[in-house]
């Protein structure tokens, strides 16, 4: 069955953070359902919809920031009481905007993640796990990395309620009472949970996870173990998943899988008869997708899909039929509902203009006052800079309330910009002496086209230069004020976090030993990689494990007090590591006595590893090269037969090959700027410097073979 | 092949997405198609053939509708992939190509195709050539039509600098020079006396405007100027090199907007049936939009896999309904009808009503953002001492105000000569960054100064080297807080800078005086020149005097002005192209419609008169090469045929021995043609240089004289006599 969900908008907020918006149970046979939705202004509405228009239920006043939104009520019955957490506070309400709880959690950070399930609230701040019954402590725990969502598996007979921590570190973990009972390992940083029935799955005890690089799995937790039972990889590179939510939209007896994503993609994925997902219906709304539910609220009997965005909009994406264009001849129609509500709307709009006119008014005035102040208060931004795994660069998208006027970006380490289909701003690059005190290697500027509020860029770093990005961001908000976002580059900047590595390959160490507390050899760490917590880390020794995302290479990290093991099976990793870190030690005035062991046989063995990439590479480089060519004998000869098998294959697949040569430029300018570094980073620890033998090396890769190739590092 | 009708369908019920234009047809060709070189001729006078250049020096032919007539001989040939399609051999780059009536007699459409070197007329419907002319400035646009007074239709090219018209005889009925390199070209009543005036987008980014081979007016673009298209009476579209595309009505621009892509070709097609034509853009990343004649709103789109070639228009499937039709470089076509009556104008895939709500929301939203600023900003400044969460946020005092100044610094050891933008704030307040969006002068679209943490201060100062004279509107947006700010306010000037601005007071005493100079008499008073003077150089302090002596920051050499009081201007410089500029700008100051010019400029005439003798020298260079290439390809025949004959022989070691002996001569044609296009790019350039002298001097002159004086340089080369030449240039005619 096709699908088919046309879009209505309901109302706007303010602007909303992750997993916010939940549908109120259907009363009694009455079909449509209330929305409850918080804001970052600290504002619940609560709504329903009637003849069209949004009809308030309660509106609670502005207040702290409202991270997240939960339904709950005594198990058994209807869950239709109203939880926030904000700041610290978790505070409760009936459906009707009654306040009945407020309970102050006593953590130092503000709740990140919050799970109500009967008399059982599960909050989560930065690092911190708690559970309460009734307001009373009962479990904690410390996790390892951030957490960004939680979600608990109903208790079961004998079996306790288990709750689940999406964290950073790429893991699931699954507790019991305050102790970690086992990880489960996903292959991105998760970002949202839910339960795959929200009934409580009676006996199927399945977690539905989605990640900030895309991907959606499905695992079962059970009491010792896990079981994957699918994940979908993020292929066509859309964005990270915010929310998820399990609805019979198809209305077909089976609960379809909604997702919403951060570059505004909404999807509907139902499960075929192996129960492997599909897609079934995609829409893309301009600005993240916060939360998502099914559910039906516009009108009786049809079923829709409830977001809400970034931005504060509350969107049905319903199975209801738009309505029927007017006849041939005929003037367009409005209904007379929208006509009121438009009506409506422009008197508002009036008012309001008269009253923004003589603020702005008195706000010009204020320049004249000599002593006056003039501050303008902070906009929200949703930033986000992610390393995308398949080619190895960085993807920053900014988002904010209201169109974007234009994006300053500013950089202190030579990065490249990269185009973004996506993005239609206009970009222009300014000329940066870096010889000029003012050390810039970038200043881009991107002018948006009218009602563009989230920009995505992409920026490729080179490994061993790091320092410092800026974006600018400047709304179309009066009075005109600029926000300035910083990212950190990092020394090892395409490392990103694994589980494992291979212990096999032939690896170079590292040593480190001097007066420096476990504190202070982990934040050397951040400062190298990404991907670490800030927070140092419980035990007394540390491993973190990492895979360079371009060249597939691995790193090692085992630190404690006092001493620190780095182990790579590349050369220029530990060359980088050697520079950033006795560089950074000599700022702090530490001591620090650097030893390193290196393995001859790891730098053929990385050679090797590039091999096959750069092969490919340059086999698809002289095919492109032949296309043009090739094409042209073929209309001069009227068909292909004549050519060689080879060139034959270039001519089918033309169209692939394209497209392949197209998605990686410069892939292989890196790959061979990767191999330099291996040269000169070989010999530099054995004391030689082999400047002066880039050029023979690059006369070898210009005829590349990989025994010469190896002859040359050996011979040199 | 077969063309594919979709039916085009206007559901009303159930499905949402009824409302929106489908292609009615779409094509895929096995052919790529080279950009804007499509054009749909009927060249039998009945069927419509969409017929584009594509790669190796070939035009293909698509008919549809009248297979298997024709018989390959000639330049045709018959696609062996493709039974409707006929491939045209050029044997050269084809670098434009159009079709249309061109002769009075002939029963359809005669194809024109334009290489670097030569213009091919030709009649597709009898397999012949109409004409072939050698034309030496290159082809690089062409448009079919008549022009002003002219009788016959003409095919008019655009090459280096010079534009050229033939008639249907290949007589060569049009013909004058431009300022730079011609890439598009359109014919359309500009004045609005019912005859067409020609349009003209050249490399030095203006659309200039000929009645005939007067130029009547001149506008200044940002970039080079790719595509012009005719929509409805005195209104054109235009697109540039840097994806901006927009609509003028006359010499006013009535809006333009700027996308990151590259529009590959416009064209002007009435597509929602309201009786008004839109302008539709295809793109380099294979959009299509059609937009508004009057606002630019976009009100259809669609897309390609790839880049789009060309959009044209014809009747393609022959039932009375013209289509829009848009080519894409890989060779797919599609073909568009107009909205029908019930699409209202609606072409869009959306539902109004929810976009008005959707609009009317976010502005309310904005608006009640505005107010909580205010608010927010009261109960701040009226609130308590700055805290370190303040300077976070960038308090800065109320009265704030930002100063701009500009000034002419000269070259220095450490920095080359510049005009110096100052931005400063009056108080303890920083400027984070200043970002200065301005057109045509910076290599992008903006300019961004951003020092470094340390360097941070309440002073910028921002070097500016325009690299033309031409006057140029600054948009600054200065970011202004505390140090540790992470916002910060922005404020927003524009300042104009003045068409000479590069030009400084300061003169070196011991500067040579130029040899150069223009003498010409204006019936003005010298206040008004005075008044040109402050309105067009920077002078800091002004001057009372029209008697004035300034340093070329860009060249170095001297400018003077100087006026008697008998009203004889006398201009001195050594850069003709800035007396030109000189003269327009004073011109149009005074409102001087025709103004004769005395002129001398020893230096460059010296410079034309080595280029022209450089002109004779490549004519008679590559007609030596001609001839050697044609006997070494006579060689390679026969050394072939033995080189075969050895090897039925069976004398493998005489067959090597001519193998290597074709190799090397092989080897010395590929260099001779290498020497040949050297020369010929040499060429190339001289006689560009030439048609640029032409210009300059007829610059130096305005209206009526200016013409004369192109019309008489142009006899005066027909007839190889250069000292005329330079006699026209200093007087300004050929008589006396």
């Amino acid at each position: 069955m096709e699908l088919n969900l046309n879009r209505v908008d309901y109302m706007q907020v303010g602007v909303t953070s992750q997993k916010t918006m939940r549908l109120l149970p259907a009363i009694g046979r009455k079909a449509t359902q209330k929305v409850a939705v918080a804001d970052q202004d600290g504002v619940i509405t609560c709504f329903g919809m009637k003849k069209g228009e949004a009809v308030p239920v309660f509106k609670t006043l502005p207040g702290q920031k409202i991270t997240r939104l939960d339904l709950g009520g005594a198990l058994g019955t209807p869950q239709e009481k109203i939880f926030v957490a904000a700041g610290s506070e978790v505070r409760g309400y009936t459906k009707k905007g009654k306040q009945f709880l407020s309970f102050e959690a006593n953590l130092a950070e503000s709740i990140k993640a919050m799970y109500v399930s009967g008399a059982d609230l599960f909050v989560c701040a930065s690092y911190i796990y708690n559970h309460y019954c009734d307001c009373k402590d009962q479990d904690y725990y410390l996790s390892g990395d951030k957490i960004n969502d939680i979600v608990c598996l109903p208790a079961e007979g004998p079996v306790r309620i288990v709750p689940v921590l999406a964290c950073q570190d790429r893991v699931l973990r699954v507790l019991q009472g305050s102790e970690l009972n086992y990880e489960v390992e996903v292959s991105g940083p998760p970002s949202v949970l839910e339960l795959n029935s929200k009934d409580g799955g009676s006996g199927t005890r399945e977690v539905l996870y989605g990640t900030a690089d895309g991907k959606l799995g499905l695992v079962k937790i059970n009491e010792t173990s896990s079981d994957q039972r699918w994940e979908l990889d993020n292929e066509k590179k859309k964005g990270g998943i915010l929310c998820i939510d399990t609805f019979d939209i198809l209305g077909d007896g089976v609960r379809e899988i909604l997702v919403g994503r951060d570059d505004g993609t909404v999807e509907v994925y139902g499960l075929d008869s192996s129960s492997e997902p599909t897609l079934r219906f995609e829409h893309v709304l301009s600005e993240s997708v916060t939360s998502i539910q099914g559910g039906c609220v516009g009108k009786e009997n049809y079923d829709e899909v409830l977001t809400a965005t970034y931005t504060g909009w509350v969107t049905g994406l319903t199975t209801e039929p738009q309505q029927e264009e007017a006849g041939p001849g005929e003037e367009m129609k409005m209904s007379q509902e929208t006509q009121n509500k438009v009506a409506a709307l422009r008197a508002e709009l009036e008012q309001l203009q008269l009253k923004v006119l003589q603020e702005r008014e008195k706000y010009q005035q204020t320049s004249q006052s000599s002593t006056a102040l003039s501050a303008v208060p902070v906009f929200s931004v949703n930033d986000k800079l992610t390393l995308c795994q398949d080619d190895a660069s960085y993807s920053l998208t900014l988002e904010v309330q209201t169109a974007i006027d234009n994006l300053l970006l500013q950089s202190d380490v030579p990065i490249d910009l990269l185009d973004v289909d996506k993005n239609s701003a206009v970009v222009s690059f300014s000329e940066c002496d870096s010889e000029q005190p003012n050390g810039n290697f970038l200043l881009a500027t991107y002018r948006c086209q009218a009602n563009t509020t989230r920009l995505e860029l992409k920026v490729r770093s080179i490994e061993g230069q790091y320092g410092t990005l800026q974006a600018y961001i400047t709304p179309r908000l009066q009075p005109k004020t600029c926000q300035v976002r910083q990212y950190q580059i990092k020394p090892l900047s395409l490392h990103q976090r694994t589980h494992s590595i291979d212990q096999d390959r032939p690896m170079n160490t590292l040593t480190l030993i001097g007066q420096f507390s476990l504190a202070e050899i982990h934040s050397w760490v951040v400062f190298c990689l990404p991907e670490v917590p800030e927070k140092t880390p419980a035990g007394e020794t540390v491993t973190f494990y990492f895979q360079n995302t371009f060249l597939g290479t691995q790193l090692e990290t085992t630190y404690s007090k006092g001493e620190g093991n780095f182990k790579s099976d590349n050369i220029s990793t530990i060359s980088i590591l050697k520079d950033v870190l006795s560089k950074e030690a000599t700022k702090r005035k530490i001591n620090l006595n650097i030893s390193y062991d290196i393995n001859e046989e790891s730098v053929s063995h990385t050679l090797k590893m590039i091999h096959p990439k750069l092969e490919y590479q340059l086999l698809l480089a002289k095919k492109v090269q032949l296309i043009d060519a090739l094409k042209e004998l073929q209309v001069h000869e009227g068909n292909a037969d004549f050519l060689i098998p080879e060139y034959r294959s270039i001519l089918d697949e033309s169209t692939h090959l394209l497209e392949e040569y197209k998605k990686q430029p410069a892939h292989l300018e890196r790959l061979y700027g990767m191999i330099t570094d291996l040269f000169i980073d070989k010999f530099k620890f054995k004391g030689q410097n082999v400047k002066t033998k880039v050029s023979m090396l690059l006369e070898i890769l210009d005829n590349y073979d990989l025994n010469s190739l190896m002859n040359f590092f050996n011979e040199a | 092949m077969t063309i594919t009708i979709v039916s085009f369908s206007t559901k009303k019920t159930g499905a949402s997405h009824a409302t929106m234009l489908v292609p009615i047809f779409t094509l895929k060709l096995n052919h790529k198609i080279n950009p804007r070189m499509v054009t749909v001729g009927k060249f039998d006078g009945v069927h419509p053939c969409l017929t584009a250049a594509t790669q190796a020096g070939k035009v293909f032919i698509h008919n549809p509708h009248g297979r298997g007539q024709r018989v390959a001989s000639h330049r045709l040939s018959q696609s062996a992939q493709d039974s409707d399609i006929t491939l045209l051999n050029i044997n050269q780059a084809v670098s434009c190509l159009t079709s249309g009536k061109l002769g009075p007699s002939t029963t359809g459409d005669s194809l024109l195709v334009g290489s670097q070197t030569n213009l091919l007329a030709y009649d597709v419907h009898d397999n012949s050539d109409i004409f072939y002319r050698e034309v030496s400035d290159g082809a690089n646009a062409i448009v079919l039509g008549k022009l002003g007074d002219i009788s016959a239709p003409l095919a008019i090219i655009g090459g280096n600098c010079a534009l050229q018209g033939f008639d249907y005889e290949g007589n060569d009925q049009f013909w004058t020079v431009t300022g730079d390199n011609v890439r598009s070209l359109v014919l359309c009543d500009f004045t609005g006396d019912g005859k067409n005036e020609l349009l003209v987008g050249s490399e030095d980014f203006d659309i200039r405007v000929f009645k005939e081979d007067e130029l009547v007016s001149e506008m200044s673009e940002n970039e080079t100027v790719t595509s012009l298209c005719h929509m409805h009476g005195s209104r054109f579209g235009y697109a540039l090199a840097n994806g901006t595309v927009g609509v003028y009505d006359r010499t006013a621009r009535y809006w333009r907007i700027k996308s990151k892509n590259h529009a590959m070709s416009i064209h002007a097609f009435d597509l929602n049936a309201d009786g008004v034509v839109e302008l539709i853009t295809g793109w380099s990343n294979g959009k299509i939009d059609a937009r508004s004649d009057r606002t630019g709103e976009v009100i259809f789109k669609d897309n390609f896999s790839s880049s789009v070639a060309g959009v044209v228009e014809g009747d393609y499937r022959m039932d009375g309904q013209v289509q829009l039709i848009c080519t894409s470089v890989e060779g797919e076509v599609r073909g568009y009808l107009p909205a029908s009556k019930e699409m209202k104008g609606n072409l869009m895939d959306t539902s109004v009503e929810q976009d008005l709500i959707r609009e009317l929301s976010q502005r309310r939203q904005n608006l009640l953002l505005e107010l909580r600023n205010y608010e927010e900003n009261a109960k701040a400044s009226a609130g308590a001492p700055v805290t370190e969460g303040d300077t976070q946020m960038g308090v800065i005092p109320a009265n704030t105000q930002l100063q701009t100044a500009l000034s002419v610094k000269g070259a220095t050891e450490s920095q080359k000569a510049h005009i110096e933008l100052n931005i400063s704030t009056p108080n303890e307040t920083i400027i984070r960054a200043v970002l200065i969006f301005a057109e045509g002068i910076f290599e992008g679209e903006s300019h961004v100064v951003h020092p470094s943490a340390q360097n941070l201060s309440g002073c910028v100062r921002v070097p500016i080297i325009p690299p033309k004279d031409i006057p140029v509107d600054l948009h600054i947006k200065a970011f202004v807080g505390g140090k540790n700010s992470t916002q910060f306010h922005v404020f927003e000037i524009t300042r104009q800078l003045p068409r000479f601005s590069m030009y400084d007071l300061n003169v070196d005493p011991a500067a040579a005086l130029p040899t150069g100079r223009v003498t010409f008499n204006v019936n003005d008073r010298p206040q008004r020149v005075v008044m040109w003077l402050n309105q067009n150089f920077l002078l800091p302090e002004g001057t009372d005097t029209p008697d004035v002596c300034f340093t070329s920051l860009r060249q170095g050499g001297l400018l003077s002005i100087s006026m008697q009081s008998n009203g004889e201007i006398t201009l001195k410089t050594d850069d003709i192209d800035l007396a030109g500029d000189l003269v327009q700008s004073l011109a149009s100051f005074l409102a001087i419609d025709d103004l004769q010019v005395e002129a001398d400029f020893p230096a460059y005439f010296e410079e034309v008169r080595v280029t022209l003798t450089e002109v004779d020298e490549f004519h008679s260079v590559h007609q030596k090469l001609t001839a050697a290439m044609a006997d070494h390809s006579n060689h390679i025949r026969n050394m072939l045929v033995q080189a075969e004959d050895a090897r039925l022989m069976g004398e493998m070691v005489t067959m090597k021995k001519r193998y290597i002996e074709l190799y090397d001569l092989n080897r010395d044609l590929i260099n001779e043609y290498k020497i040949r296009s050297n020369n010929h790019n040499a060429l190339l350039n001289c006689l560009k240089s030439v048609n640029q002298a032409i210009q300059r001097a007829g610059r130096l002159r305005v209206g009526k004289p200016k013409n004369q004086v192109i019309t008489a340089c142009r006899d005066a080369i027909k007839s190889n006599n250069v000292n005329a030449l330079f006699k026209v240039m200093r007087a300004g005619t050929a008589s006396s």
